[in-house]
């Protein structure tokens, strides 16, 4: 059986937190560990920030969060309807090159064991991410 | 979510003690920002940043750290971060900043 979690999230900063922590309650409760429950709870939190800060424009906005949860893992996505970008000209991060930006992609990339992005130029983005359960 | 900022100069020292309680991230980075570039303006000087009490960074906060840096980094001066707990730690890792704001 799947049990889904769907959170309708208004497009502000203040709720990246409220976020962040109801993902790490349903992790911890699925049964993941303790450094996993930690790692799924900054993907998610950088997604929600990278949505606020990139994506959402507007304060009446909103995006959603839906963690599926499966036997052996937690599939989260994170969705914005705010026009979406070209993924193509995302750079990742290089070691020595220090950026204020661009982080919060390469932190999910790290953290997760498997991410798409999928962003529609005129439409949005859906950022997905799975965590198994190890073990 | 409550995060304080205490920043204090250390005079026989040069350097800035500033040390973050609580959570950093895209609500409030700009409180740390605020606190490097005020104390910085005050007296230009190396920053020893106490993470014993910071539970929580994102990259937010982890990019407000190193555009103070590299603003220091012209003056010659750096960065520390002083005893990260273990999540921050693994943050500082996974993004290699753990070379610049923590040598050994």
């Amino acid at each position: 059986m799947t049990d889904t979690l769907r959170l309708l999230v208004p497009g502000k900063p203040e709720y990246v937190r409220t976020v962040r922590l109801a993902v790490s309650s349903l992790a911890g409760n699925a049964g993941f560990d303790i450094e996993a429950v930690e790692d799924i709870m900054v993907a998610v939190s950088e997604a929600c920030s990278n949505i606020v800060c990139h994506g959402i424009k507007g304060s009446d906005s909103a995006y959603e969060v839906s963690c599926e949860m499966l036997a052996d893992r937690i599939i989260i996505s994170v969705v914005d309807q705010a026009g979406g970008y070209d993924t193509g000209k995302y750079k990742e991060p290089q070691a020595g090159a220090l950026r204020e930006g661009g982080l919060g992609i390469f932190i999910i990339k790290a953290l997760m064991d498997e991410v798409n992005i999928l962003s529609e130029v005129g439409r949005g983005t859906q950022i997905q991410m799975t965590k198994y359960v190890s073990g | 979510m409550t995060l304080t900022i205490g920043s204090t100069y250390i005079e026989d020292k040069d350097y800035w003690e500033i040390k973050p309680v609580g959570e950093v991230d895209i609500a409030n980075a700009a409180k740390l920002r605020a606190a490097l570039h005020d104390s910085y303006e005050k007296t230009p000087a190396n920053v020893r940043l106490d993470a014993s009490d910071l539970r929580y960074i994102d990259s937010t906060g982890l990019g407000v750290i190193i555009g103070a840096y590299g603003r220091m980094q012209e003056n010659g001066h750096a960065i520390h971060i002083e005893s990260p707990k273990v999540n921050v730690r693994k943050l500082l890792q996974v993004t290699s900043l753990d070379k610049i704001f923590c040598p050994q």
